[in-house]
């Protein structure tokens, strides 16, 4: 015999689930927050963004004031850091190097992340010829190493920032392109997304509803896992000499320029890379506070 | 005759994130040698875990809080890991799994497989060894079997690699086998093909089996004996005549009254109100009591004590 | 048998587009900017005449496809150009440099697969104690820094101030040990973790479970039984990161004046010698497809239950 159901029952009902749901984000929130490295990292991004965003408040001189009289001072009061070779306050390039360092990076994954996800989308959705030129090109890009590839097309570009943003983006696309394709291709096979067809729902209705709300946190996890290699990357170009170089303080061209100097002046090079290893040592833990947050399943605790 | 293994009380729980699972509170169970002893219950209800804790094969994260494990008289939960594998896994307990696909390393071949419980047990020279091997093989009633020898586990189906985990574990030679879920992943006719493979060995070997499942279809196929779980506890233990004639307690009597057979009437289906209780926070009391309708006050309080109330039949109810 | 053959036929033809593709990418690089590449490569200030022997020279007259042909054709024939700046062969000038360019990738390789997959066999096995911990903790450690960065510490610390190592040259053991430590240190967190969680993903699998219940012994369980499974991802997880291992290598050998032909190609980069820029990228690309090819080879002949997978 059936029970009738009530509207007090259905509106209870629908309440628990909105609270499992919740439930389920905090309980993400509070592992992440569990995971100390994690906080961590949290707060070494936020201190750097920080430093980005006040630098000119915070530096004690402008960057780009030479004083050669005063070259390759040690650390004192007035140059926290010392200078370098044109008499360059360190400490203040490293800096306004952060808000370098951050916008590039920042700008690569957006150049990167526009043209991969849209190409994956457009490679997982549409499949057929789409989807087997779209791999070709991954699979041929992803034959050379990434600073190779990048070092070649800077080189043609000629130095810069926009040029670094532009020869990493035409070469890191494949990354992004990839996650998308194999998550919209495993959503397209999900049970759901065939239950939303089977009651009628239109193909644009099942990208909106289940195919983005699936893919945002993916694409969260994605820029803490990319940052780190769009720091290294770009530093390393900078390094070369093809990326941004002086006058314009970039961490990696500072440790070239302070290469020279080894002897007289290390702090000039050990400082730009202690600020490099820190930011991204800071989004790596956070990048994995979010992979051990969102599925702990995976054997890493 | 007289019981190869006996449990006792046994208490296992596992801790988890959200707390302490009490998968098993208080489990007995006695064992006769030479037969075949059926363990039923829902799905976590703790068989598995029964089965595992014998073995001594629980997760890390398990913990043996009370009781005991007595097998030829030796608490088998005294030993250390070393003296289980050493002296106990294989040559005297040996188990079989129930996902068939994968229980059998996906590297090695069929014969490789049987060769390494042949090295480990059978004081043979490795001449020998293929020929035993082929010989186990075919007590399984495995086909064609010289040809199975070189083949890997995924080319065969879940039928026969279920039939290979046996004869792998039979290679050992041991006294007492346990079958978790053995049948649970196999389509029916392949099921009936096992079961008869089960039985054939049934007659052939000295061995005691324990038959872990929720299938009491299987159970009365084979067994000899059964024991009823429920949420972590034993409520019943009888034959399996008696279990069809006269099951006392008001779990075994729903259970067995809600298969279906050819003559079952819709009208005469048994529904069980509610749902298996969470074993992160259990019922205080008799763990059934929230779906029993003959539940009283003590039912709440005192958890029941399995009763002898005949040859070979015991209960944990207070109302009976 | 026959759907082994096909697949393989497949993977086949899926690497010769690759390669094609590689080429396509190699050749086009020069192309990339408006503007002629003549004079991209000799710069601004030559004269008009020189712009024109080189576009002579390099056939940059031609239309874009025929150059293409023109230089696919050269390729097959094995002539890789011939260096603006140095007016050699450029095979001759990568096959000086590549002996000292394999020294260092294959030391740093050997180094971070032992080290890595070691670490992580023991991270697994010792799960969530001091050794799992600081094995995940270095290799994040290493992955947070810059190769040349480290490279440069390195130098100071050890060549420089203790003088333990010479500092450039390319003199035997001594000066091969930090530019291959700072490879192989960086490449190794690459295996660690992956290693790791193969390891406790295998032995989490009820064939592991059956093992014991067999009564084989630990150690056996661990070498013959999980190992043997786990063991087969790394030789994809060696294909994915030799892309990686050779950009490392590359930048290394700037660092430490290495002679190999991660130098090469800098300078060349830098003195817009497209001619040699074109033809080591080319041969780095086709190495990494080769290599792929390879691993996909070996992959299959090592599990069983993969045929010559897409």
């Amino acid at each position: 015999m059936e029970k009738e159901i009530t509207y007090e029952e259905i509106k209870e009902d629908i309440s628990n689930l909105k609270q499992q749901k919740t439930s389920q984000l905090s309980l993400v929130w509070r592992r992440f927050k569990e995971n100390k490295l994690a906080v961590f990292g949290i707060v070494i991004v936020a201190l750097m963004i920080g430093i980005a965003i006040f630098a000119p408040i915070i530096s004690p001189h402008d960057p780009y004031e030479t004083d050669p009289i005063n070259k390759l001072q040690k650390p004192s009061k007035s140059h926290p850091l010392g200078t370098d070779a044109l008499g360059r306050d360190v400490l203040s390039r490293l800096f306004y190097g952060a808000r370098i360092a951050l916008s590039i990076g920042i700008l690569i994954i957006l150049f990167e992340g526009f043209i991969g996800i849209i190409l994956g989308i457009l490679a997982g959705f549409l499949g057929g010829w789409i989807d087997k030129i779209v791999m070709w090109l991954v699979d041929v890009l992803r034959s050379f190493p990434v600073i190779v590839l990048a070092m070649a097309i800077a080189g043609i570009l000629g130095q810069g920032i926009y040029n670094v943003v532009i020869a990493l983006g035409i070469v890191g696309w494949t990354t992004y392109a990839r996650m998308v394709r194999s998550k919209i291709l495993s959503i397209k096979e999900a049970d759901y997304v065939e239950a939303g067809y089977a009651i009628g729902e239109s193909t644009f209705d099942v990208i909106l509803r289940y195919v983005i709300p699936n893919a945002i946190p993916t694409a969260i996890i994605m820029v803490c896992i990319m940052m780190p290699t769009a720091l290294i990357a770009s530093a390393t170009l900078s390094f070369l000499g093809l990326g941004v170089q002086p006058p314009m303080a970039s961490w990696g061209s500072m440790i070239s320029a302070g290469r020279d100097y080894l002897l007289q002046a290390p702090w000039i090079s050990t400082s730009a890379g202690i600020f490099i290893m820190i930011t991204v040592l800071g989004f790596n833990f956070i990048g994995d506070g979010l992979r051990d947050a969102l599925d702990p399943t995976t054997n890493r605790k | 005759m007289a019981a190869i293994m006996d449990i006792n009380n046994l208490k296992v729980s596992f801790s988890t994130e959200e707390g302490e699972l009490k998968a098993l509170n208080g489990v007995n169970i006695s064992i006769k040698e030479g037969t075949f002893h059926g363990l039923i219950g829902e799905t976590g209800c703790g068989k598995s875990v029964t089965g595992r804790s014998i073995m001594a094969l629980l997760d890390n994260n398990a913990m043996i809080k009370e009781g005991e494990i007595l097998y030829k008289g030796e608490n088998l939960l005294n030993k250390t890991e070393k003296e289980m594998q050493d002296n106990y896994r294989g040559n005297e307990l040996a188990m079989i799994f129930q996902d068939p696909g994968s229980s059998l390393n996906p590297v090695f071949t069929i014969e490789n497989q049987l060769q390494e419980s042949v090295k480990m047990y059978r004081n043979t020279s490795k001449s020998k060894y293929r020929d035993i091997i082929i010989e186990e093989l075919k007590k399984v009633k495995l086909p064609d079997v010289e040809n199975l020898l070189e083949k890997y586990p995924h080319q065969l189906s879940g039928g026969m690699k279920q039939r290979v985990m046996i004869a792998m574990m039979l290679a050992c030679n041991p006294n007492f086998l346990i079958a978790d879920e053995a049948t649970t992943a196999l389509d029916v006719s392949i099921q009936a093909q096992f079961l008869k493979v089960l039985n054939d060995l049934k007659e052939k070997l000295q061995m005691t089996v324990l038959y872990i499942t929720h299938d009491l279809a299987v159970i009365s196929e084979i067994c000899d004996y059964v024991s009823v779980m429920y949420a972590g506890n034993i409520v019943e233990e009888l034959t399996v005549d008696e279990l069809f004639k006269n099951p006392v307690h008001p779990y075994t009597d729903k259970l067995v009254h809600s298969l279906l057979g050819p003559e079952t009437q819709i009208e005469d289906l048994v529904e069980i109100p509610g749902s298996v209780p969470r074993l992160i926070d259990p019922p205080p009391g008799c763990r059934f009591h929230p779906r029993c309708e003959e539940a009283k006050e003590i039912c709440k309080k005192e958890r029941p004590k399995l009763k002898k109330i005949a040859e070979n039949h015991s209960v944990a109810c207070h109302r009976r | 048998m026959d759907s082994k053959k096909v697949k393989f036929t497949k993977r086949l033809f899926r690497t010769l587009l690759t390669i094609i593709g590689v080429t396509l990418i190699a050749f086009l690089i020069l192309h990339l900017t408006p503007g002629d590449p003549a004079r991209i490569m000799l710069g601004q200030y030559a004269s008009e005449e020189n712009v024109q022997v080189v576009r002579e020279k390099y056939n940059l007259n031609k239309p874009l496809p025929e150059q293409y042909f023109l230089w696919v054709r050269d390729i097959l024939k094995g002539d890789l150009g011939t260096s603006l700046r140095y007016n050699k062969s450029v095979n001759k000038l990568i096959a000086e440099r590549i002996g000292a360019t394999l020294k260092l990738t294959i030391s740093g390789l050997v180094f971070s697969l032992l080290v890595g997959v070691t670490l992580g066999i023991l991270a697994a096995l010792k799960r969530n104690s001091w050794l799992d911990y600081f094995s995940t903790v270095q290799a994040m450690f290493w992955i947070s820094i810059p190769s040349f960065w480290l490279g440069i510490l390195f130098l100071y610390i050890f060549g420089l101030k203790l003088g333990w190592v010479p500092i450039g040259g390319m003199v035997g053991f001594s000066s091969l040990i930090l530019p291959a430590l700072t490879l192989g240190l960086r490449q190794e967190a690459w295996f660690a973790r992956p290693m790791r969680s193969e390891m406790l993903e295998v032995l989490n699998q009820d064939y592991i479970k059956a093992a014991k219940a067999k009564g084989v012994k630990y150690y056996l369980v661990i070498i013959k039984h999980a190992l043997r499974n786990a063991l087969i991802p790394i030789v994809t997880m060696l294909a994915l990161r030799l892309p990686w291992i050779i950009g490392g290598s590359v930048v290394i050998e700037v660092v430490f004046s290495w002679g190999g032909i991660g130098t090469l190609l800098v300078n060349s980069v830098l003195a817009r010698d497209y001619p040699v820029v074109q033809s080591i990228l080319l041969f780095i690309s086709l190495a990494v497809v080769l290599a792929n090819l390879l691993a996909d080879i070996i992959y299959s002949t090592i599990d069983p239950r993969i045929g010559m997978e897409e």
